[in-house]
């Protein structure tokens, strides 16, 4: 009978070795009996096998005491304790990247040794951290044994471990090193010297061994910062996951700040903002986006506002234009320590704010209170201040540099006479300055003016109010729940039509058809000259979009912004524009590297409950038409709301990782997480728990 | 013949197939399958069998795995499934059920000892803590009795003499994950072998009743008797069994006990499972020595086999046996067994406890074992053998 002994490592397929080995003479007619030693094993623990081979049928299966051979899969088990009860005229089969006569304890004993573990990293067997080196060792155990390099090929092949295993063990067998080591072989009694057993009763049995488990693991845990998509499509760069974050603790004070942080018209924006960051909003895939936008309104209107700073600088600062991008513009210059001067040429601050957006959409209260935190900066600003092309010039020369953000000043026109435009109406609305009872009135445009325009003509005592739209409601660019709520209240909307003529109470009109797409990429309406119709009209207001007034040019310290520059037509996107237009004019303006967007599939919804968006409170739509009061009443509870936020990709200490751990290696002091990366054997738990995508397993 | 070099769970997947197999012009074959230390592998070998009619049922406890195989069994299919440890013990309520039922189901038990603490090791504690259950109980010494006695177990469990289930044990991890050679059973001779499954009670359309209804005192003793009658009935069943078997593969398999030299004993010792082997090293060497020494293995636990005991024992006066379990406040199971077996008050009759929890039974300590019991003059409390691990 042949016994032998194998010494290895959970993972590299000690057992399975044995098995070969047993399958080597078995087909050569052998009994053989192979098996391993199983315990509180697993990948990197010290494991022993064993293999019997005889003659007769094996009835013994006991551990091996005293084995013929010794074979050792790992080098860092290689060592005297090995040789305990190997017998000294066996083979002590090793694998290592060392010299063999470099082991003094094996002297005088027949050693076959290989570098087992560099050939299977070569030939791609197992992982750089757990190479599997069973199929490698079993050809430098063939040689030593005797066996031949088709005995190896025919037992690889019967086990399917074919291709890179057998170009591995083909290798081994043919460069093992086999040497008879000189002097007199070192023999080691195979004693184990009985632990001490505590008493199930003792409550102190004493410390565990430490035994670093970290090593065994083939990844680990990383935490990383995503952008959540709220962040990288808020148009002012607000800092939304943050402010969210801080409402949903209950804290709106520091929810103001963070919002102050960016944008100076959080009230406006909660309530006009066509709010991109809901769209994009990753909690759609689970129920409904984040009512983020009135959250936002709730947090303006019941936080405390922080006390304004004055300026400290020399520097000088006029701002051209006291619309949102110049509010902002003057804003952020002023918090930066400098002097700003804000020239109007209306009788009135806040631009299209004022003018252009109606009360019961923006109520000018709020507008005031925004403007007037601003102004508190220390910003003087000049109404009927008309500054025109020289004009600029002029302040160019007397201030340290020039922000124009005049908005858009033109409206575009049809030929077509009678028409009132739009932004004129509005302006007149806020002057309290029409009286529409009785009247039949058309409105001809597709955006927020037209809307705008519609539903303050409805409150003003208009018999009916229609919206003449030249394509389909899906291409209106106005805001959708503005849509919606203009036809709540009874505005009526015709589809692909045009106005031609307007004369004496009738207003004659053509339907058109969508060709082909337009530069906007919308398809182009063509009329159908055979379907003019004629509705009864007494007023035909055109709003059909605006322009800017380009006739103020450049210069080295002028800067211009907002719709003047972009025609974005936003006010998130002005309040943008006027902070990056601070940023650059105080040298502060630095790009940075954004992380990449989060998406649906960095987080794991299966961990967040359901719970329905809180909606605002609005007025019943037959009850708006009679006065201009605001439609929208807010949210009750906005924390509620705001801890429906998914912080897609940003940490925010909900501690599951922590709680989850099973080795309890994950500990978090204050706001610092820390990984125990001596004893993380890479389970992955707190990847999995992570409900944002912040923990993430990487391959060592 | 053709031989195979396999692990002891593997061989009995690959037995409880064929046998599975083997009634598929019948009810066809089904079981229900948890998986637990060191049983794991048979139930993965069972999952992956397509069989022609029927599947093995992967449910969330051995309760129910237990449950499944009744349901199986009294619909007339051939119901098999395997578990070890707390997994047995997890079913307990339902192993009881199977016997008083009636049902021939085939439970392989590998060994393992109960916890907690937790243990992983062989220690035959978790198929003892059953034996009061109308189950027949055998201990396997090695895969090729393993494999042969699974074979023979369906035979008598359906056989209408018993109807009564059969657990068949091996050693965990020393039979079950130690790859020895083995010559594994082949579809068309099992089909030979083994009668298609016909319950008699199973539950028909076309006869709708209730099984296992309310009974009186009266009633249940006479359903006990009745099972007590069938355990009778076992040593000619599985006499027949066996003899088939061989017309069948050609090999004599192992009946309710293998005595070995106790012919002209002065000194027997008793052993089960895979320390019988070991025993059986140890016998023939002090043999060799000229000591009047035999060994009987103890095979089939129940029904259990006093009469052959008995007659095996013979003349010997000194009888030692080796118990891998222990029933707290009395001693070995088999010990307490053989006792009761043993009506000859002038035997010296001493119980050996050798390796509970595991430990690893070397011929040096059945040696040391036999060297004790030749040297005792009058028998004392069990034993505990000293083990090196």
């Amino acid at each position: 009978m042949i016994e032998m002994t194998l010494y290895g490592r959970g993972g590299q397929g000690g057992v399975t070795l044995a098995k070969l080995i047993a399958s080597a003479w078995f087909a050569r007619g052998k009994h053989a009996q192979a098996f391993g030693v199983y315990a509180a094993e697993r990948s990197g623990a010290p494991i022993q096998a064993y293999v019997r081979v005889d003659d007769a049928e094996i009835t013994n299966h006991n551990q091996i005491r005293k084995p013929d051979h010794v074979i050792v899969l790992d080098p860092t088990l290689i060592g005297g304790t090995i040789l305990s009860g190997a017998s000294i005229d066996g083979w002590i089969i090793l694998n290592t990247p060392q010299q063999v006569r470099a082991w003094d304890a094996f002297s005088g004993r027949r050693i076959a040794a290989i570098d087992a573990t560099a050939i299977a990293i070569r030939h791609g067997l197992g992982t750089r951290t757990t190479p599997i080196v069973n199929t490698t060792m079993m050809g430098a155990i063939a040689r030593a044994f005797g066996f031949s390099l088709d005995e190896v090929r025919r037992l690889l092949n019967e086990y399917g471990y074919g291709g890179a295993n057998l170009d591995a063990a083909r290798e081994a067998f043919d460069s093992v090193e086999i040497v008879k080591l000189d002097g007199e072989p070192l023999i080691v009694k195979s004693t184990r010297p009985p632990a001490p057993i505590s008493s199930l009763l003792d409550p102190d049995t004493g410390k565990p061994p430490a035994i670093r488990t970290g090593s065994w693991a083939t990844r680990r845990p990383q935490r990383r910062t995503l952008t959540p998509p709220c962040n990288a499509n808020c148009p002012a760069g607000n800092d939304v996951q943050r402010f969210l974050d801080e409402a949903a603790r209950g804290d709106y004070d520091r929810a103001l700040a963070v919002l102050l942080e960016t944008s100076p018209l959080p009230g406006v924006c909660g309530r006009v903002c066509p709010a991109p960051c809901m769209i994009s909003c990753n909690r759609h895939a689970l129920d409904e986006g984040v009512n983020v936008r009135d959250i936002e309104r709730f947090v303006a209107d019941h936080a405390n506002w922080p006390d304004p700073v004055t300026p400290w600088r020399r520097e000088r600062a006029a701002i051209v234009g006291s619309g949102p991008a110049g509010i902002s513009a003057a804003y952020h210059l002023a918090r930066s320590g400098w002097h700003v001067a804000l020239f109007e040429s209306s009788d009135e601050l806040g631009g299209v704010l004022r003018h252009g957006i109606p009360d019961y959409r923006l109520p000018k209260d709020v507008l005031d209170r925004e403007l007037g935190f601003v102004l508190m900066h220390g910003v003087n600003a000049y109404v009927d201040s008309y500054i025109n092309a020289p004009a600029v010039d002029a302040l160019a020369d007397a201030y340290d540099a020039v922000f124009v953000a005049t908005g858009l000043q033109s409206s575009r026109s049809i030929d077509i006479a009678n028409a009132t435009q739009g932004i004129e109406f509005l302006d007149r609305v806020h002057r309290h300055d029409v009286v529409l009872t009785g009247q039949r009135v058309i409105v001809a445009g597709g955006g927020n003016t037209a809307v705008d325009a519609a539903r303050s003509a409805l409150r003003l005592g208009a018999a009916s109010v229609r919206i003449l739209y030249r394509r389909t409601r899906a291409e209106m660019p106005a805001i959708r729940e503005e849509i919606d709520a203009a036809l709540e209240e009874g505005v009526v909307l015709d589809e692909l039509a045009l106005p031609e003529r307007f004369d004496a109470g009738r207003l004659q009109c053509i339907r058109v058809i969508l060709g082909e797409p337009d530069s906007s990429g919308r398809r182009r309406p063509i009329p159908e000259p055979s379907s003019r119709f004629t509705i009864d009209c007494d007023q035909l207001i055109l709003a059909l979009g605006q322009e800017a007034d380009r006739s103020i040019a450049g210069n080295a310290n002028v800067f211009f912004g907002g719709d003047f520059a972009t025609s974005d037509g936003t006010v998130a996107a002005a309040i943008g524009s006027g902070r990056r237009a601070a940023e650059v004019i105080t040298h502060r303006f630095a790009p940075t590297e954004r992380a990449r967007i989060a998406t649906t599939d960095d987080l794991h919804l299966n961990l967040f409950e359901h719970e329905p968006r809180h909606h605002a409170l609005a007025v019943p739509p037959d009850l708006r038409r009679h006065n201009f009061l605001e439609v929208h009443a807010g949210i009750e509870d906005a924390s509620a709301e705001a801890r429906r936020c998914l912080s897609c990709g940003v940490c925010n200490r909900c501690d599951r990782c922590r709680d989850h751990c099973p080795d309890g290696i994950l500990t978090r002091s204050g706001d610092e997480y820390r990984f125990d990366y001596d004893y993380c054997k890479g389970c992955g738990v707190c990847a999995s728990e992570c409900p944002r995508g912040v923990v993430v397993m990487e391959e060592i | 013949m053709t031989l195979t070099l396999c692990t002891g769970n593997y061989a009995a997947g690959h037995t409880l197939a064929l046998a599975g197999e083997a009634n598929r012009a019948a009810r066809g074959c089904c079981g229900g399958a948890y998986p637990i230390t060191p049983q794991t592998e048979i139930i993965e070998y069972l999952r992956a069998v397509a069989f022609t009619k029927g599947r093995v049922v992967p449910v969330e406890s051995e309760h129910s795995a237990m449950g499944v195989c009744i349901g199986a069994s009294i619909a007339g299919a051939r119901a098999f499934t395997a578990s070890s440890s707390n997994g047995l013990a997890y079913m307990t309520e339902n192993v009881f059920a199977a016997g008083y039922y009636r049902l021939p189901i085939v439970m392989i038990a590998v060994n393992r000892t109960l916890g907690p603490p937790w243990n992983i090791w062989v220690d035959q504690g978790d198929s003892l803590a059953l034996r009061d259950a109308p189950w027949l109980q055998f201990y396997c010494d090695s895969h090729q009795d393993l494999v042969d006695t699974i074979a023979v177990a369906f035979r008598v469990a359906e056989d209408l003499r018993v109807l009564l289930p059969v657990m068949v044990a091996m050693d965990g991890f020393i039979t079950s994950h130690t790859n020895m050679v083995v010559d594994l059973l082949d579809q068309e001779r099992m089909d030979d072998y083994l009668p298609l499954c016909n319950v008699p009670h199973q539950l028909r359309h076309s006869h709708p009743t209730t099984v296992g209804n309310l009974t009186w005192p009266r009633e249940t003793e006479r359903h006990r008797r009745d099972i007590q009658e069938a355990m009778e009935r076992v040593p000619r069943v599985l006499d027949e069994a066996i003899g088939e078997f061989e017309a069948v593969f050609g090999r004599r398999v192992a009946g309710a006990i293998e005595a070995e030299e106790t012919g002209d004993a002065e000194t027997i010792l008793i052993a089960s499972s895979t320390m019988a082997a070991t025993l059986r090293h140890v016998i023939r060497a002090r043999r060799a020595r000229g000591e009047r020494i035999g060994m009987i293995r103890i095979k089939q636990f129940r029904p259990f086999p006093r009469a052959d005991l008995v007659r095996a024992i013979g003349n010997a006066k000194r009888v030692g046996v080796l118990d891998r379990n222990h029933s707290p406040g009395s001693g070995g199971i088999f010990w307490s067994e053989v006792a009761a077996s043993l009506r000859d008050a002038s035997v010296l009759l001493q119980n050996y406890i050798a390796g509970i929890g595991g430990g690893d039974v070397t011929p040096e300590t059945i040696d040391a074992i036999a060297d004790d019991l030749t040297r005792r003059t009058a028998a004392t409390d069990p034993v505990w053998q000293e083990i090196a691990v």
